[in-house]
Order: C-alpha cells, then sequence, then structure tokens
C-alpha cells in the first residue's frame, strides 16, 4: 500500500488499463470552468518522464501539447523558446522594476535603500522573478536551462556587491546566453561584474595575484578538475586575468579592464604561450577553453546528468562532447542530442526542492504571488542564489535525501490553503471533469501528480486509512492529495 | 533531563540485553566540525615562534605575544611558546587549560588539486581518490559498527542536507531546527496527516524514521532548554547546530555521531588579522565550541568533538589582504579523553625549502591518522581498514 519509488517506476504499468478506463469513466469528460483547463488524459510513464525533465513540473496544457505533437515536435517548440508568447508571465513580472535596471540604476537605488534598511528588495525582487517564471512561464524549457546555468555559473547573492550585480548577471549573461553558445555565455560571465566580484577578481591584481576566479574560470566554468591543468596553470591564468575588474565611479559596477593592474610579463598556459595583449591574452585563454574537448566533455556530462540521469550513459555523454565540438558549443544542438537520445533512457532523478515545491505548483495549478513559498526552499536548503560555494546547489540526488520533514510541511499547508498568498483549487479542478466520487477524484488528482492514476488498491488503501482517521470526504481529498505529494514516489521525477 | 523519556522508553533505544552476540557496546558520541572553504589555519593556531611566518604575511600576520606595539586584545594568545591561539579563539582557552583540548598541527589530506570540491569529497568519503567507495566514512562506520542502537536520530546532519560524510547503508536525517519540526496543525488533523504519512511510507525507513524523529523532538522544548553551566552559544547556525546536538545528548535519544559545517573560510579577499572578516568567523566557532563544551560537561567522559578543513592555505598572504588555497591544515580534537593542553604533530617549518608546491604548509599528519584514533579509542571500532580504504592509519597518540 505504501506509495514507493519502486510504485514510481511501475506507475507505466497501469496507464494502460486507465486509458482504457478514461474512454468510459466520467473523468476526463469536460471543459474548464475558471481554471480554463482541458481534462486531462493519462500519460505513460516515460512521456510523463519526459515532460518531467523538459518543464518544472507539466500543466494540463503541457500534456495536452505534447499528447498532440510528440517529443521531438514538443523539443522544438521549447527550443524555439522566443517564438512562444509568454505576455500574461511578462505581466506578472511587471511590479519589479529592477529587473531591467542597470548596475549603477542598481547601485544607486541600493545606496537609498540602505537609509530604509530595505537592502533585500533587489535580491528579494529577482528571487520573485525566478519563482515565477518557473512557474508561470510557458517557456519552460528555457527556464529549465536558466537554472541550469545558474548553478553551473552559480554566484551567492549576498556576497558584497552581488546582491545587486546577480540582478544584471542574471539578465546579461545566464538569460542572454542559457540557449545559445557556450562560447558567448562564458565569455559573458568572465565579464560579468557580479562573478568578478564573487569570485574576488576585483582583489587579483600584478603586485599580488589573487587565483579565485582563475581556478574556478578552468575547474568549475569550463575544463573539470581533472580537466588537464595544473597548479601553474591556474596561477598563470591569474596572472592573465589581472586588471579584469569593476568600476568604481562613472557608470559604476560596469565591467572594466585597468590597464595600471595588469601583469604585462609573459604567461605559459596549458603549453600555449600568451604574449603581452593586455585584456586579450585572458580572452583569448577563454576562447581555448571554450573550444577545449575537456570542455565539451564537462559540459556535456552536467547537462546529461541534469536532465537523463545522475550516472549519466557514457555514450550519450560522447555523442553530446561531438556535437559540442562539432558546432562550437551551440547549446540548442547539444541538448536537441541529449534530450532525442537521452529522455527514452532517462532514469528517475530525485527532486531538488525547487523542482519538488515547483511541480506541485504547476501541477495542481496553483495561483500564488510566490512570497512565502521563498521561506519554504530555505527550510528545504534551496533558496534561490544563497548556495555559497561556486559549484552550485548539487545536481544528484543524495545529498537532497534525508530532509522530508520541510517537504511534509509544505505539501499539508500548500493543500490546506494556509501559506500566504496561495491558494489551491481542488475543487476547481475537480469540476473542470465534473467528478464527485471520491475514487475518481483521487485518480484525477493522482494522474496530475503521477501521469496516471494509482493502482486502485494503492488508492482505496490510502483514502481509507484517512477516512478512518475521522476524515469527512471533502478532508479526506485534500489530506490524500497533500499525503501523495508528501509521499515517496513524488519525491522523484 | 525529561520525564517523558526515562519513564517510557522508545522501542528503539539500544536494548543491549536482548543484544545479539556480535553487538558491541557504543562508544563515545561523536562530533565532527567540517569548516568549510578551506580555513586558514595559519592564523588560528599561530606559529609565532616562527619568523618566517611574519615574513610571509606582513600585513595579515597575527602580532606577536610580546609585540609592544599592539594592543594586547589583538596579539596571539600563546599556548606552548612557538603556537598561540588567535585571539578571537580566546574562548577555548578554558578547554586548552583543562587539558581536553588537543590541536594537530600540519594535519591534513595527500590530495594536491587545491579544490576545494575534489578535497572535501575525498576527505568526506575517506578516500585517497576517485576510485574508492562512494558512501562517506562515517555512513561506514556507522555500518561497521553494530551497537544495537536503531534510533533514528542515531547520526543526524545538522542543516538542510546531510554531510556527504554520513552517507552510506544508514539512512540518516537533516535536522535544522528542532522547533520547527513538526506538522502544523489541531489534534484532529494531525491524525489524519499522520495516518497518511504512515501509509505513503509504510515502506520507507527514512520516511517512517522521519516520523519517529517528530515524536522524539516533540518531547523536547528548544523554547525551555537552559544550557548547563551558565553556557552562552553564539546566535548563529553554528551555535544553534551545537545546542540542538547537546539537547539530544542529554535527552539520550540515542545521538551517536553529529556532523555539523561551519561555511565562510574561503578567505581570498580582505579576510583580516586580528579583527576582521575571519577573525569573526573564529569567534563564531570558538564561541561555540566553548559553549558546547561548557554545556555538556557532565558528557565529557563519553564525548569527542572533532574540527577539520578541507585543506589549508597559502603560507604567504596575496595582495587582497587574502590567501589563496594552500595544503597542510589543523585539527582540533576536544573530548574529555584527549591529550589536550598540546599542539601534537611535527611542524614542517615555513621556510623556503619546507614549503611545498606554490608555497604551502607541508602536511606531517594525515587527517585519517587522528580519526581512525578517534574510531578504534573511543569509538569501539577497530575497522579502519573499511572506512578508509587502502590506508593503514599510524595512530598519532592524541588520545588517552
Amino acid at each position: 500500500m505504501a506509495l514507493t519509488r519502486r510504485d514510481f517506476l511501475k506507475l507505466g504499468a497501469f496507464v494502460a488499463a486507465s486509458t482504457a478506463l478514461a474512454s468510459c469513466a466520467p473523468v476526463y469528460r469536460r471543459l474548464a470552468g475558471n481554471l480554463h483547463l482541458v481534462p486531462w488524459m493519462p500519460l505513460n510513464a516515460h512521456d510523463f518522464m519526459s515532460l518531467n525533465r523538459l518543464t518544472f513540473g507539466p500543466r494540463v496544457e503541457d500534456r495536452a501539447r505534447f499528447a498532440e505533437i510528440g517529443l521531438q515536435a514538443f523539443i522544438e517548440e521549447q527550443l524555439a523558446f522566443d517564438s512562444i508568447d509568454d505576455l500574461e508571465c511578462e505581466l506578472r513580472l511587471s511590479p519589479f522594476k529592477t529587473l531591467n535596471m542597470e548596475a549603477n540604476e542598481l547601485e544607486g537605488i541600493s545606496n537609498q535603500l540602505f537609509d530604509n534598511y530595505d537592502r533585500e528588495k533587489i535580491p528579494h525582487e529577482l528571487r520573485q522573478a525566478t519563482l515565477l517564471r518557473q512557474l508561470y512561464s510557458k517557456r519552460q524549457l528555457y527556464e529549465v536551462m536558466v537554472e541550469f546555468w545558474s548553478d553551473h555559473f552559480n554566484i551567492f547573492i549576498e556576497k558584497g556587491s552581488c546582491f545587486y550585480l546577480k540582478t544584471v548577471d542574471d539578465r546579461e549573461v545566464i538569460r542572454k546566453h542559457a540557449l545559445g553558445s557556450f562560447r558567448d555565455l562564458v565569455w559573458a560571465s568572465a565579464h560579468s561584474p557580479a562573478m568578478l566580484a564573487y569570485l574576488d577578481n576585483q582583489a587579483n591584481e600584478k603586485s599580488h595575484p589573487n587565483e579565485n576566479y582563475a581556478r574556478e574560470l578552468m575547474e568549475l566554468h569550463t575544463l573539470g578538475v581533472d580537466g588537464g591543468y595544473a597548479q601553474r596553470d591556474v596561477m598563470e591564468l591569474a596572472r592573465c586575468l589581472t586588471g579584469w575588474t569593476v568600476k568604481e565611479h562613472f557608470w559604476l559596477g560596469d565591467f572594466v579592464f585597468k590597464d595600471d593592474i595588469h601583469d604585462v610579463g609573459i604567461k605559459n598556459i596549458l603549453g600555449m604561450t600568451i604574449a603581452n595583449a593586455g585584456i586579450k591574452e585572458a580572452e583569448q585563454v577563454i576562447e581555448t577553453l571554450a573550444a577545449h574537448p575537456s570542455t565539451a566533455r564537462f559540459i556535456a556530462t552536467k547537462l546529461t546528468r541534469r536532465l537523463v540521469a545522475d550516472e549519466p550513459p557514457r555514450e550519450l555523454v560522447e555523442k553530446a562532447a561531438q556535437t559540442f565540438l562539432n558546432t562550437k558549443g551551440d547549446i540548442k544542438a547539444i541538448l536537441r542530442v541529449i534530450l532525442l537520445d537521452g529522455l527514452p533512457v532517462a532514469q528517475p532523478k530525485y527532486k531538488r526542492p525547487a523542482n519538488f515545491v515547483l511541480s506541485a505548483l504547476r501541477m495542481l495549478h496553483v495561483e500564488t504571488d510566490g512570497v512565502a513559498i521563498h521561506d519554504h526552499l530555505l527550510r528545504m536548503g534551496q533558496s534561490y542564489f544563497n548556495w555559497p560555494m561556486p559549484d552550485g546547489y548539487p545536481d544528484r540526488g543524495g545529498p537532497w535525501q534525508g530532509n522530508l520533514m520541510p517537504r511534509w510541511q509544505f505539501a499539508f499547508e500548500l493543500i490546506r490553503n494556509e501559506i500566504k498568498g496561495t491558494k489551491t483549487r481542488l475543487k476547481a479542478l475537480m469540476d473542470v471533469s465534473e467528478l464527485d466520487d471520491l475514487q475518481d477524484e483521487v485518480d484525477a488528482v493522482s494522474s496530475l501528480l503521477f501521469g496516471a492514476p494509482l493502482a486502485s488498491v494503492t488508492r482505496d488503501g490510502l483514502i481509507n486509512s484517512v477516512l478512518s482517521a475521522g476524515a469527512t470526504e471533502e478532508e479526506t481529498l485534500q489530506i490524500v492529495t497533500a499525503g501523495l505529494l508528501a509521499s515517496p514516489a513524488f519525491q522523484w521525477r | 533531563m525529561l520525564p517523558t523519556l526515562t519513564q517510557t522508553l522508545p522501542t528503539w533505544m539500544p536494548r543491549l540485553a536482548f543484544a545479539p552476540h556480535n553487538v558491541v557496546p557504543r562508544g563515545d558520541t561523536l562530533v565532527v566540525v567540517f569548516l568549510r572553504g578551506a580555513a586558514d589555519v595559519l592564523n588560528m593556531v599561530v606559529p609565532h615562534g616562527e619568523e618566517a611566518y611574519y615574513q610571509l604575511r606582513p600585513s595579515l600576520g597575527i602580532p606577536h605575544p610580546d609585540d609592544a606595539n599592539t594592543k594586547n586584545e589583538e596579539r596571539t594568545i600563546d599556548l606552548d611558546g612557538f603556537f598561540g591561539f588567535h585571539p578571537s579563539m580566546r574562548a577555548l582557552l578554558d578547554a586548552w587549560q583543562s587539558r581536553q583540548l588537543a590541536i594537530i598541527h600540519a594535519c591534513g589530506a595527500p590530495d594536491e588539486s587545491r579544490s576545494h570540491f575534489k578535497a572535501m569529497e575525498l576527505m568526506e568519503r575517506g578516500v585517497e581518490d576517485e576510485r574508492g567507495p562512494a558512501s562517506g566514512w562515517i555512513g561506514r562506520h556507522l555500518a561497521t559498527l553494530n551497537t544495537g542502537n536503531s534510533s533514528p536520530l542515531r547520526a543526524v546532519g545538522m542543516g538542510t542536507r546531510p554531510q556527504r560524510s554520513l552517507s552510506g547503508s544508514v539512512p540518516v536525517s537533516a535536522l535544522r531546527s528542532i522547533v520547527d519540526f513538526h506538522l502544523r496543525g489541531d489534534q484532529r488533523a494531525l491524525q489524519q496527516m499522520r495516518t497518511a504519512l504512515n501509509t505513503v511510507y509504510k515502506d520507507d525507513i527514512l520516511g517512517q524514521d522521519t516520523l519517529s524523529i517528530m515524536d522524539t523532538l516533540q518531547t523536547l522544548n528548544p523554547l525551555t532548554y537552559f544550557p548547563s553551566h551558565s553556557a552562552k552559544y553564539p546566535d548563529s547556525e553554528f551555535g544553534l547546530a551545537l545546542k540542538q546536538t547537546a539537547m539530544l545528548i542529554k535527552a539520550n535519544v540515542g545521538l551517536e555521531v553529529s556532523a555539523i559545517d561551519i561555511g565562510g573560510w574561503d578567505t581570498h579577499f580582505a579576510q583580516g588579522a586580528s579583527i576582521g572578516q575571519m577573525a569573526n568567523l573564529m569567534e563564531d566557532l570558538a564561541d561555540g565550541l566553548a559553549a558546547f563544551h561548557a554545556d555538556v560537561q557532565d558528557h565529557m567522559k563519553n564525548l569527542t568533538i572533532v574540527t577539520m578543513s578541507e585543506f589549508g592555505r597559502r603560507a604567504s598572504e596575496n595582495g587582497s589582504l587574502g590567501t589563496d588555497h594552500g595544503h597542510g591544515s589543523m585539527m582540533m580534537v576536544l573530548g574529555g579523553n584527549v591529550l589536550g593542553g598540546k599542539v601534537h604533530g611535527k611542524w614542517p617549518g615555513l621556510r623556503e625549502g619546507q614549503l611545498i608546491g606554490p608555497g604551502d604548509l607541508a602536511v606531517t599528519t594525515d587527517y585519517r591518522d587522528v580519526l581512525s584514533e578517534v574510531l578504534v579509542k573511543r569509538l569501539n571500532n577497530s575497522a579502519t581498514d573499511e572506512i578508509f580504504p587502502n590506508y593503514s592509519a599510524r595512530l598519532p597518540n592524541v588520545i588517552t
């Protein structure tokens, strides 16, 4: 009766049966009421898993679209993100004026804000925007990639001036190039004031180089720790990067290269001799790093881990790495390979907190202003831009397992409508399909959450246990739904 | 002690009378504090007797204990004529003087990648390179030592994610806040939620553990917890983690290992000297450990606390009043059975020719030697060859 990870894997088996059931049951009958939804059909386990990788959790309309056009066309549609109309989401972001400000404007208002003790305004707006985009944007794959690159080029928003510079980095580095070319992405990141401030390159001067950014540029952003560089390469790259810093006066907060603190000696990196060329020295190294086979393999591995399986299939990684090299790091081309070849063999992944929260909110079509959700993410350990170390939030499941309580708290508080500014409308969801039988209702909910209804014995066991604890029918639907969100099976995607 | 816990013994408490043969009595409670980000140990336990130290650190060096040109409170606090505490570590003097605190200097791992992530991973797994077992060294300790204790609180990772060192075949829970560890609602609703969770987690050990932990923690009330011996914990995540560890120890709920992180040690920039960014971190560390030491004084005979960090920092300061990644680090061992009041380990020196790589403190004691001694002498676990595979430990004699 318990819902285990094994059940999650077996769900596919129930789909055939429930599809047949659906054609005669009243479950999936009619057009939506105030939710503007069409009734939803069960999906087979693999399609559901694919949708869970391409989105932050499929909404009813994602399922319908996927069923209509199939995996390949769905991927193409999502990759062409700028042709997807996203007005509704943009309207939700319109109150957040800081999102579009330049660094000097942000610095200006952050100074004013200091007087009012509201240092949180800028990071809060960025966190809010991130959550609302993941929740409401129709450009879901794009947002999935924004999340990926935000981890890859991690910046801890609480470090120094990052609290306002990260807003510019998010817009001009991550979002600008999330589905562009990797070379442009790493190039933009290297010229990003937030990154230079975060990894102390502001303090990297010829008299005494600071190795922090140089090391992570090779270890975490491009080659990978075993990508074939040595401590000496780190020190030499640090020398190339002397003078890469952030303006402190006019157009404050912008990138600047300062000749006077640049180390003008000859450098040797990865077997290359770098002649005196000011800013061009590090730029030449960045070009080399961005096109390096180790980088191709490292990025391919990380992308495959994120989208396919914690232990990425080696052949797929090799193929994706080859595509990386052939296309000079065209992210869309690499994704096509990983998604088309990888999704059919994808393995279940443990949901990170943001995945867990977002999938609940999206699958149940919850309406929220987002504000109170951040506290829940913090308790689960994944508040946005809050990872201090430069490696980004862990992707593998292991580190996230063993902290169930805040997920349970979220599940029950969400369904019992105890989260401020957040409204779950189970009844309205049920009205979409004109359901009033408890078993049918639980089938409809579990179809939203798991792709297809549960085995009837599992469903009835859960319903009966809650009823026998003294719940009314209406309470039972709530508690069962929350129990499903809290269940082991829903922790996987 | 809380009456509810002494009156009814939870079913998962160790019952040695009925225990199978291979069960051994548990040893000390182990508290492992990990300083994330590679702490600059040369400014924590300062080799003030070494002239090279002051040459390498003209701005960042912590003034000599006899330096008449600086204020007394900014000078190194002498420990043994050669080493001394940073002034922000003053709170640990009590433990040092009562010989319950040992320091092992120039201690660390063989890995020379100078990568936080690689070094932390290898150290938490307790392995020499990637090929070793994926589980953590504490996870393997728990798996190789049957104490008959099936408490879900046997090992706890303080914070929002259980530490890598804890991973293994024994499920481990993260615990950020005892006061928050419950579901909200009236009795009726709680009953229903509980039933639903019981049903969906019927076959899941971690879920069942979480439910038991919830029950156990409900009997503790952090709001009315008064530390013993007027100990004052710092108002920080680290202070909270230690205080909660003390609560669990005193409540006797089966805690064998508590893993605690304290972050922020990656001080490339403006780390400060006697005062500043890193001094504040050291104060949090030292005040926290000192408060814990006072609070659990009555349990000290059965308690060992270890601090560690993934590597040390460059011996010379960088141009940004900070320090870059180095090699040799330092460990502290605090407990009732420690050969304390002594800086252990061979000091490799800071002069040219003594430093290694780009100018880093050498490692003369492997961190696994220290941990092995704790495992063997205090935790009743002799399976160190499984816990640290392909490594034969030489016990450094830091424990009585």
